[in-house]
């Protein structure tokens, strides 16, 4: 329970009107049973239903929360849209949902080039707000309806990164709430209230944020931050169409989506590097024959009509590359994209085929929700920013292991999942997703979710996943061997009495060695649960 | 898990399970479809979620309070009822979430209510009164029941056996008169027989939309016999609510499907706007005014015709036989529209939220009638976005949402106009130019 006391200070905070511990409001706040990663063992066995809820408007009223719940040792996670499915909900009994979602400030700078956001603000909120003033943001895979702010400590990567850069590096000022009710200032907002680049004075303190992926929360609340803006072509996106069938009208002279069919696997991967070594394109990347069929499909039924016609042989002989072309310049900057691309794709066999000129997915939109569609089930298993070479050679161990998990995966006939271009092929992601039916018995997927964590270690794959969504005495000890020290002691340091969104990150450790049909699968050491330093908050929950 | 041979029968809540149970948490029910997201401000749909802030107003806190119900593991309360009950039904969230994931939240929205009602939580006191006067007076106003037909002007008599019939609703005979009288000398300038109920009652819409399902059901059979005895082949209403009442919900509380009624259910806008066609009416007197034209729910994304299905639910959830959604793509959006762009002198312009991504008036579907203040709300909110694009006034296509923007520019002492669009097309023919209410009354 939530003492006596402390409602009282959270009610004097925010008023009555924005806090609650009424259990009928609060088990509106459950993770699953729908969701990302939900209707799994995680989500099954891990999240609890917070017992209560409050919404502050501003950071002094996050400040003052967190300091009563450091007062009376009450657990607690920030919340900004909750799509983050199991791991954006509370952990443990007895915790506190802050949700963020009154915390709607805007201001956006078109001379400079830039947003400042509080965590309500989602992605087609800002790029409309952007898109209006010649500007525009990525939206990233998480979708146009996921708080800018979570997404953006949490991943960020999108098709458009290809052209804009990783997420962590258009980031140009944060403001963020500590564990314990402490205010730290990161890049230019350290200096002054006019954030204008990433860089401050020092010592950087970024890393509590993310390393390639975010820590879930469990470091602190964002309640501001400040990102880089891109300019546009001046050309409208014209929304149309009636839902479900509504799109963005691309003005072709400017911006413009080409499919290409490339022989084989090998040209393909070519035919990316090229691209970015030309520097041409704003978006980069093979799509996976499944994600056609989701595209065509009007229905789940008529999606499994599609997909069931499909032949592994099909899959592999299936090479569609997608290249965004957007004029920034002037029109004559598409007539020489054009003309590059078409060098190269043609001196590798590729042929271009007839695009539709509209853009469903990945400028306003994300369609991120619709890949619950044709199971029930969804989460993607791993993502990873590394070479071309090593993203896609991650897909395809990937597909391999995915062989002796299917079913209860949904049959994908060896599909190598999804692989981009990122930063002029600087760089190159794989994003691999998984497919299964919520209504039936899960267990073997929480098992292939763990094995390709292990696939990783087997084949030093680095993937961004590898901390906050594995276990982390797994994958610490084989990465850098000793980070995960090093992010205990952190934590330690910040959250001493682990009150920001405990377990994490120890979330996943605590789940295997809670799960019976994953104990066969631990096969790494850790310390016991009474040599591990187990924290009241946890501890509730463990013993 | 199969799902052996069920149907969408909304007095079965076991067959929503699986709808409820697959909610993301996307919110896609409650913001604007992103692909139309106007920016910072207007950019969500659903009134209640967007008025009470907490996850448990929108339909992905109200389905998982619902499963929780259902299995027991939350005991009814007066918050639980409040949150089922202070929403519109207004459809924003269903087509929102067959944006992308075709589950029926639209419908489990109605079998919890439902329930609540035949678990003896629901409705809420003021639906109970309502009901009452409804069963007594045969109209949600308990006025007297003889007085009726007081609207219908002197000069016009209906036709029996006509092959249409003109249903005008409780909102259209005793509070907007000026809709039914506008209906019926369109319908006579355009050279339509119609006729009338003898003795018409209410449509039962506040019964359906509370739960009370048995009740409304008697008011479906008793009115539909009527019209099936008339002769009629279309019945015309110029209440959003009693079309969506006609051609939506009669069928689905019958078992039915909207095609198998017998004869067909057109609003005054389709009526009118299939006249202008056949050069039946014509717009001939200029109507000044810049208006935005605001959709309502129940003649929008409510308005598709309902097709009974039933079937199993196989592994991924596919249903057998494949089911004909209803998404609300093929509302009743453009007739309103190209009636609007005919009329000489009007300037009426869309608002940012539209057709399906409308956001609701609040009155609706028992939701003014047990929680004014949010209906009231519900109404600034889309009076401040009138004003946002610059119009002078609203034209809706709905007695009950002229009502309600009627008592939030009362109540905020504003200078906008509020008009039902019958009201404009009779101008407009040159039916009577002194009913121009542009009405700031009430």
């Amino acid at each position: 329970m939530i003492p006596k006391e402390a409602i009282k200070e959270f009610e004097s905070i925010v008023g009555n009107e924005y806090f609650t511990v009424d259990p009928v409001i609060c088990e509106g706040y459950r993770g699953g049973p729908g969701g990302y990663e939900c209707g799994l063992g995680y989500e099954k066995m891990m999240v609890r239903i917070p017992k209560g809820i409050i919404l502050p408007r501003q950071t002094s009223e996050v400040r003052a929360i967190v300091s009563v719940c450091y007062q009376y040792d009450i657990p607690y996670v920030p919340y900004s849209t909750g799509f983050y499915g199991a791991k954006s909900h509370p952990h443990v009994e007895n915790a506190l949902l802050i949700d963020l979602k009154r915390m709607n400030g805007f201001e956006i700078d078109e001379r400079h080039l830039l947003a400042v956001v509080e965590p309500g603000i989602i992605y087609s909120q800002l790029q409309e707000e952007a898109l209006r003033r010649g500007m525009y943001v990525s939206v990233g895979g998480g979708g146009g309806q996921v708080s800018v702010i979570a997404n953006m400590i949490n991943d960020g990567t999108s098709p458009h990164s290809y052209r804009f850069g990783l997420a962590q590096r258009r980031i140009l000022g944060t403001e963020m709430v500590l564990p314990d009710g402490d205010l730290l200032r990161l890049g230019s907002l350290a200096i002054q209230e006019d954030p204008f680049w990433g860089e401050g004075p020092g010592p950087d303190l970024r890393g509590l944020l993310r390393g390639g992926t975010g820590w879930r929360g469990s470091f602190g609340i964002v309640t501001k931050m400040a990102i880089k803006l891109m300019p546009f072509q001046p050309e409208a996106l014209r929304p149309e169409g009636v839902s479900p069938q509504t799109s963005l009208r691309l003005p072709q002279n400017r911006v413009k989506w080409v499919n290409i069919r490339m022989p084989d696997h090998m040209s393909l991967k070519k035919a990316v590097y090229e691209i970015g070594k030309a520097e041409i394109g704003a978006a980069v990347m093979k799509v996976p024959l499944f994600w056609r069929a989701v595209a065509r499909a009007k229905s789940k039924e008529e999606f499994w009509e599609i997909w069931s016609k499909e032949s592994e042989e099909r899959i592999q002989s299936f090479h569609l590359l997608r290249v965004l072309l957007i004029a920034y310049g002037s029109e004559d900057q598409m007539k020489y994209e054009e003309r590059v691309l078409t060098d190269i794709v043609t001196e590798l066999g590729g042929q271009a085929q007839r695009t539709k000129q509209t853009d469903e997915s990945w400028f306003k939109n994300a369609d991120s929700a619709g890949m619950w569609l044709m199971c029930g089930g969804y989460i993607s298993v791993d993502y990873i920013s590394e070479t071309l070479d090593h993203a896609v050679s991650q897909g395809e161990r990937m597909a391999d292991l995915k062989r002796n998990f299917t079913p209860p995966l949904m049959p994908d006939y060896g599909e190598r999942g999804w692989f981009q271009s990122l930063e002029m092929g600087h760089q190159g992601y794989s994003e691999y997703l998984i497919y299964w039916d919520p209504e039936e018995n899960t267990e073997r997927v929480d098992q292939f979710y763990l094995e390709s964590a292990k696939e990783n270690i087997r084949r030093r794959f680095y993937t961004a996943l590898l901390g906050p969504n594995q276990p982390l005495y797994l994958t610490g000890p084989a990465y850098g061997r000793d980070y995960h020290q090093w992010l205990l002691a952190i934590k330690n340091e910040f959250d001493p009495k682990w009150l920001c969104h405990p377990p994490f990150p120890l979330a996943h450790d605590q789940f295997i060695d809670e799960a019976e049909w994953m104990k066969t699968l631990k096969d790494w050491k850790e310390p016991g649960l009474k040599e591990r330093k187990v924290f009241p908050s946890v501890k509730s929950q463990t013993d | 898990m199969a799902q052996k041979q069920f149907d969408f029968d909304i007095t079965r809540i076991d067959h929503f399970l699986y709808d409820m149970r697959g909610c993301i948490k996307c919110k896609g029910c409650m913001w604007v479809d992103h692909i139309y997201m106007p920016g910072i401000r207007f950019s969500t749909r659903c009134p209640s979620a967007t008025r009470y802030f907490f996850d448990s107003f929108g339909a992905y806190g109200k389905m998982r309070i619902g499963l929780a119900y259902i299995e027991k593991r939350l005991p009814p309360s007066d918050t639980l009822r409040h949150i089922f009950y202070v929403c519109t039904l207004c459809g924003a969230c269903d087509v929102g979430c067959k944006r992308n994931l075709d589950l029926e939240i639209g419908l489990s929205l109605e079998a919890l209510r439902v329930k609540l009602v035949r678990d003896g939580v629901g409705p809420m006191p003021a639906h109970q009164k309502k009901a009452d006067e409804i069963f007594l007076c045969h109209n949600v106003f308990g006025y007297p029941h003889k007085k009726r037909g007081a609207w219908i002007p002197q000069k016009i008599s209906p036709t029996k056996g006509a092959k249409t019939l003109y249903f005008a609703g409780c909102y259209g005979s005793y509070i907007h008169t000026e809709v039914s009288r506008a209906t019926v000398k369109i319908l006579e300038a355009s050279g339509t027989p119609f006729q009338m109920m003898d003795d018409e009652w209410c449509c039962g819409n506040l019964l359906f939309s509370v739960g009370m399902i048995e009740e409304a059901k008697r008011q479906a059979e008793r009115n539909l016999s009527i019209v099936r005895e008339s002769g009629a082949t279309t019945l015309l209403t110029s209440c959003a609510e009693c079309y969506r009442m006609w051609k939506v919900d009669y069928p689905k509380i019958l078992h039915l499907s909207t095609s198998e009624l017998g004869f067909e259910v057109k609003h005054l806008t389709e009526f009118v706007h299939e006249a202008i066609s056949e050069g039946r009416i014509k717009f001939s007197i200029p109507f000044e005014g810049k208006l935005a034209y605001h959709d309502s729910c129940s003649l929008s994304r409510l308005s598709e015709p309902w097709i009974s299905w039933s079937g199993e639910r196989q592994q991924w959830g596919i249903l057998q036989p494949p089911l004909s959604r209803r998404r609300g793509t093929c509302g009743v959006y453009q007739s309103p529209r190209e009636i609007l762009n005919l009329i000489p002198g009007i300037h009426w312009a869309e608002l940012h939220r539209k057709k399906e991504n409308g956001f609701c008036c609040g009155a609706g579907r028992g939701t003014e009638d047990a929680f004014p203040d949010f209906a009231m709300w519900a109404a600034e909110q889309r009076l401040e976005e009138v004003v946002a694009i610059g119009a002078e006034g609203i034209i809706s296509a709905c007695p009950r949402c002229k009502s309600n923007f009627l008592r939030a520019v009362k109540k905020n002492q504003q200078e906008l106009q509020v008009f039902d669009i019958s009201e404009i097309i009779l101008a407009s023919i040159g039916g009577v130019k002194k009913e121009r209410s542009g009405d700031r009354r009430h």
